[in-house]
């Protein structure tokens, strides 16, 4: 028999970390505690502490966490140099970056091919630099690395030849096309990767000194889990809206389309779910003045929450985007939107006059009588169902507006109907109305609301994606995913042989990455057949084996 | 920086034939350039997604004979719609100026359309000009076709448009396929110098094909006034393209794209997929967006020896006295079968090479001094024999004109296999087969 699964999923968000611990998909234990912006580590363990989960064989423990995305937006990184093999093409001044990069000699082309060697000369003199600090970090990028990672190869070769200690990143390990954006990834993997380990090896340890021995696995923006020791760290950013995601998904039946809508303190995260399946970005996730390649779920974030502080601004008001503690009506300094929904009796909780006190704050003294109150309420949840309709709006537009490349996308484009709202976050009781009145579509909320992240952090399956690029007249293949690039030993016009290898390939990776792939689906391959002279001399093939972001189970009440 | 806008679709499940130029391969490594630079991100740069053109848009520019229903027509019918897309951003000011980097390509496929031809079925930038004028009541469009060969389709289709100035800069037609676009032609009756050939010798190159487009194009079009600028951007001048000789090196469409200032490029040929195609798009779409092209470099560099530009200048010269010493080519006819008035009489034929089709054209032009004229083509397919007749209305027809666009259209009706009514000015298509009678389109 199969042993009894228990699960325990925690996130943490900017103002609360919510925790749930499942056993067969029912919840047993559930917290809300205050996260401490400074001590992520110790929200964590508090959590698990309040969950109990040290009386309980629990199996995994799922940790959404905003430490790499603070540590970004914060600019709390070290320094790290960034050396670049652009060649020719669009200038570098084309797109702005956000870090400085020093350019290096050496070309080559989009199949791959050297179009100029590099200058030995150039390297030489890096060593001067590095010979002065050995323990460096250094991210190297070369443009067309994701078709042949020669020449960052090389350089890293030479350079830990030289300077053993150095700390290197080579961009082809994001393997999609985007020089730019392979170029910050890499950067910021490298630039996160201390502060994560440190942050990974602690509670590894806490967990395994209470004598537990729960798998502890991270939540990624597109909505799949790791284990903890084999994230790429940049890959953890913008795992709360894909907890978010994840939860309604959770707590909702197979195959429907519609929109998640996660009040949370400060922030709202919107995102879309279409046939059961959340919807990807087709860019990788922007954070900061950061462009990357790491994948993410398609959500909007609007910086505006419960917690919200509400300023009067002329005759009226606006939402500030931030939070300068609890609503009023919870001991808070500032009126806020959770102050309007008390007032309303939209939700139990708090004190009523409390909140009256603190939404009077707002108007002038004559006006403050009980109409005026109400309308002004109204009003605040209005002006915040406005705001995430457009979201709404500007993510449908997303999904109709993606780009086809092939005849048959064009003729067969997605088409959803009856697509309703399923709010969650503590905010969510107050919204339900507001949202339904201004989006005119049905809108839904689960039975528990205030800790739907935690629960999509425990039910979370991994995610696999494994994209081969295979070029038969060059003899060589490439993954995306991990940037794997090796030679190609089949035959020039493959048919069948590269669906198997590309399983092969899948099923090593996932090995190596800890997870079990669950139902993975292989994308229908694409062929180009390579011609010289009127004469077939090869193909590229491109093709995919994936696993979607997806639950590995459903909420049971 | 240009609000610019690009709809790349490479119908990457598409071809003519396993080997055949117009093939899967054909972008993939302009994908490939464009993906990897990040061109799609400038900031000042929207990417579009792909349309669908209906059949009425097809056949108020061109007659699809003998019936547009028509298989295989839906890759033509994307790129064509995709410049629509495009288009309607344009006309929605969303952007300045926008690449319709679309296969298949289309500026072969002239007014009335039997089959394919030098790979075109349908001309993408005439359904997208005649779009623009229908919806937006936009006056002067001027059409410069800088691909390589002739843009006989184009031409074909504008022949007679006294609002359209089209514009070729072409490899000489003794020297290449479709082996048209000389001097002479020079537009119809009515239009009379809006059309402009310029052939030119093999190993052109640069420098050459700025000279010419900024001694005689550009103030050509500064004449014509248009509101609205479209490139046929053919990329088959570049220097190592497999069918042509003309020299030029991306950075030279670069310029190209410069001095032409298009609001609207769409994609035409350009073979050389390997060696031009991802450098040479590179360097047009980053000169529409008003970026700087100037490290575009291809791996190759030009090794056919450049034509002296003394002799191009001295070239250039004798073409424009041909130009200017040209004489009309057709005969006016009063004809007693036909409605009222003088009628230019222009037989020629056309070739589908694709498909071995030769088509017998017999076109008639109304001689009007208030609009456009009616036209009145018949067609003839040599083999099977079928007849056809296309009757256009054009924009802002006169009365007379449109009177007699009707009656041909009553007359014509039940004469031939199929018969099409494009009555541009009121934007009404009307189609008539044996089988099925009349249909509004």
């Amino acid at each position: 028999m199969r042993p009894i699964e228990i699960q325990v999923g925690i996130d943490v968000g900017g103002t609360f970390t919510d925790a749930v611990l499942l056993k067969e998909n029912v919840i047993l234990e559930k917290a809300k505690i205050a996260t401490r912006p400074d001590n992520l580590l110790g929200t964590v363990l508090q959590a698990l502490e309040v969950l109990k989960i040290y009386h309980q064989p629990v199996a995994q423990i799922t940790v959404s966490t905003t430490l790499i995305t603070n540590a970004i937006l914060q600019q709390r990184l070290p320094e790290v140099d960034l050396l670049l093999f652009p060649g020719s093409g669009m200038s570098l001044d084309s797109l702005t970056w956000p870090v400085s990069y020093q350019v290096l000699k050496g070309e080559l082309d989009y199949r791959g091919r050297e179009i100029s060697p590099p200058d030995e000369l150039e390297w030489r003199r890096l060593l001067n630099r590095y010979q002065e600090f050995p323990q460096a970090k250094v991210a190297i990028v070369g443009k067309f690395s994701h078709r042949n990672d020669l020449h960052e190869h090389n350089l890293a070769l030479f350079l830990h030849k030289h300077c053993p200690d150095l700390d290197l990143s080579l961009g082809h390990e994001w393997g999609q096309a985007n020089f730019y954006r392979r170029s910050l990834t890499a950067y910021l993997n490298l630039a996160t990767s201390e502060i994560y380990q440190k942050f990974a090896e602690q509670l590894q340890q806490a967990v395994v000194q209470k004598g537990s021995s729960a798998q502890i696995f991270v939540l990624k923006a597109d909505g799949g889990v790791l284990p903890l020791q084999k994230l790429r760290p940049v890959e953890s950013i913008y795992s709360g809206p894909a907890a978010s995601i994840l939860g309604a998904l959770a707590q909702s039946e197979p195959d429907q389309s519609f929109v998640v809508v996660d009040i949370g303190g400060t922030t709202t995260d919107i995102g879309l779910i279409l046939s059961g399946e959340p919807l990807m970005s087709s860019h990788g996730a922007e954070i900061g003045s950061f462009s990357t390649l790491v994948r993410t779920l398609a959500v909007r974030s609007i910086p505006a929450g419960g917690d919200s502080t509400i300023l009067s601004e002329g005759d009226g008001f606006k939402i500030a985007p931030y939070r300068r503690g609890p609503a009023y009506c919870l001991g808070g300094p500032a009126p806020t939107p959770t102050d309007a929904m008390r007032y309303l009796d939209l939700i139990p909780y708090g004190n009523r006059l409390k909140a009256e006190e603190g939404l009077a704050q707002l108007l002038p003294e004559s006006f403050r009588d009980a109409s005026h109150l109400q309308q002004l309420a109204e009003d605040i949840l209005t002006r915040l169902a406005d705001n995430i309709a457009e979201a709404v709006d500007s993510l449908n537009q997303e999904w109709r507006e993606e780009p086809a490349y092939k005849v048959w996308e064009v003729l067969h484009p997605h088409d959803y109907h009856n697509l309703y709202i399923w709010v969650s976050g503590g905010g969510a009781p107050g919204l339900v109305n507001a949202l339904g009145t201004r989006l005119h579509i049905p809108v839904r909320i689960g039975d528990y609301p205030e800790v739907s992240n935690a629960i999509g952090a425990a039910l979370a399956r991994p995610t696999f994606s494994c994209t081969l690029h295979l070029d038969t007249s060059m003899n060589r293949y490439r993954i995306e995913e991990t940037g794997q690039q090796g030679e190609w030993l089949g035959s020039r016009k493959p048919h069948k042989e590269v669906e198997e290898f590309l399983q092969e390939i899948a099923e090593q990776i996932a090995r190596d990455q800890g997870i079990e792939l669950s139902d993975p689906l292989i994308q229908p391959f694409d062929f180009f057949p390579i011609v010289k002279g009127y004469q077939t001399v090869g193909q590229i093939v491109r093709g995919s084996l994936l696993v979607p972001p997806g639950v590995r189970g459903r909420l049971k009440p | 920086m240009k609000r610019s806008g690009i709809l790349f679709f490479p119908a990457f499940d598409w071809s003519l034939g396993d080997t055949h130029p117009e093939r899967e391969e054909r972008l993939l490594y302009t994908q490939e350039q464009f993906f990897e630079e990040g061109v799609m991100e400038l900031p000042q740069v929207k990417q579009y997604s792909p349309g669908l053109a209906s059949i009425h848009e097809v056949l108020r520019t061109q007659a699809l004979f003998p019936s547009p229903d028509q298989p295989d027509l839906t890759a033509h019918l994307i790129a064509a719609g995709s410049a629509i897309v495009l288009g309607e951003a344009w006309a929605q000011h969303e952007i300045q100026n926008g690449f319709a980097l679309v296969r298949p390509p289309g500026h072969h496929s002239g007014a009335t359309v039997l089959g394919n031809r030098g790979f075109c079925t349908l001309n993408n930038e005439a359904i997208l000009v005649n779009h623009l004028r229908t919806k937006y009541g936009i006056k002067k469009i001027a059409i410069v076709d800088t691909d390589v060969h002739h843009g006989d389709g184009t031409q074909d289709i504008f022949y007679h448009d006294p609002q359209v100035l089209y514009v070729s800069l072409h490899q000489d037609g003794r020297t290449l396929y479709p082996g048209s676009g000389f001097t002479n032609e020079k537009g119809g009756p009515n239009a009379w110098d809006k059309t402009l050939n310029i052939p030119l010798p093999p190993g052109t190159g640069d420098e050459g094909i700025h000279y010419i487009l900024e001694d005689w194009i550009l103030p050509r079009l500064r004449e014509f006034k248009p509101d609205l600028v479209i490139n046929s951007a053919g990329q088959d001048n570049h220097f190592t393209d497999p069918l042509a000789s003309m020299n030029v090196t991306a950075r030279g469409y670069g310029k190209i794209t410069e001095l032409i200032r298009p609001d609207l490029a769409v994609l035409e040929g350009g073979y050389s997929i390997e060696s031009a195609l991802p450098y040479v798009n590179l360097a047009i779409f980053l000169a529409l967006a008003g970026e700087d092209y100037s490290h575009v470099q291809e791996p190759q560099k030009p090794q056919r020896p450049l034509l002296n530009f003394q002799e191009l200048k001295h070239y250039v010269k004798e073409l424009k006295v041909n130009n200017k010493q040209a004489n009309p080519h057709w005969t006016i006819r009063e004809e007693k079968s036909l409605p009222a008035g003088k009628w230019a009489y222009i037989p020629h034929s056309v070739y589908y090479d694709t498909e071995g089709i030769q088509e017998i054209r017999q076109d008639r032009i109304r001689i009007c001094n208030q609009c456009g004229g009616t036209v009145l083509i018949e067609s003839q397919h040599a083999s099977t024999g079928e007849r056809f007749a296309l009757i256009r209305i054009p924009f802002q027809a006169c009365s007379t004109c449109r009177q007699a666009g009707e009656d041909l259209w009553e007359d014509f009706m039940g004469r031939k296999t199929s018969v099409l009514l494009q009555d541009q000015s009121q934007d009404l298509i009307q189609f008539w087969d044996v089988h099925e009678g009349v249909r509004s389109l």
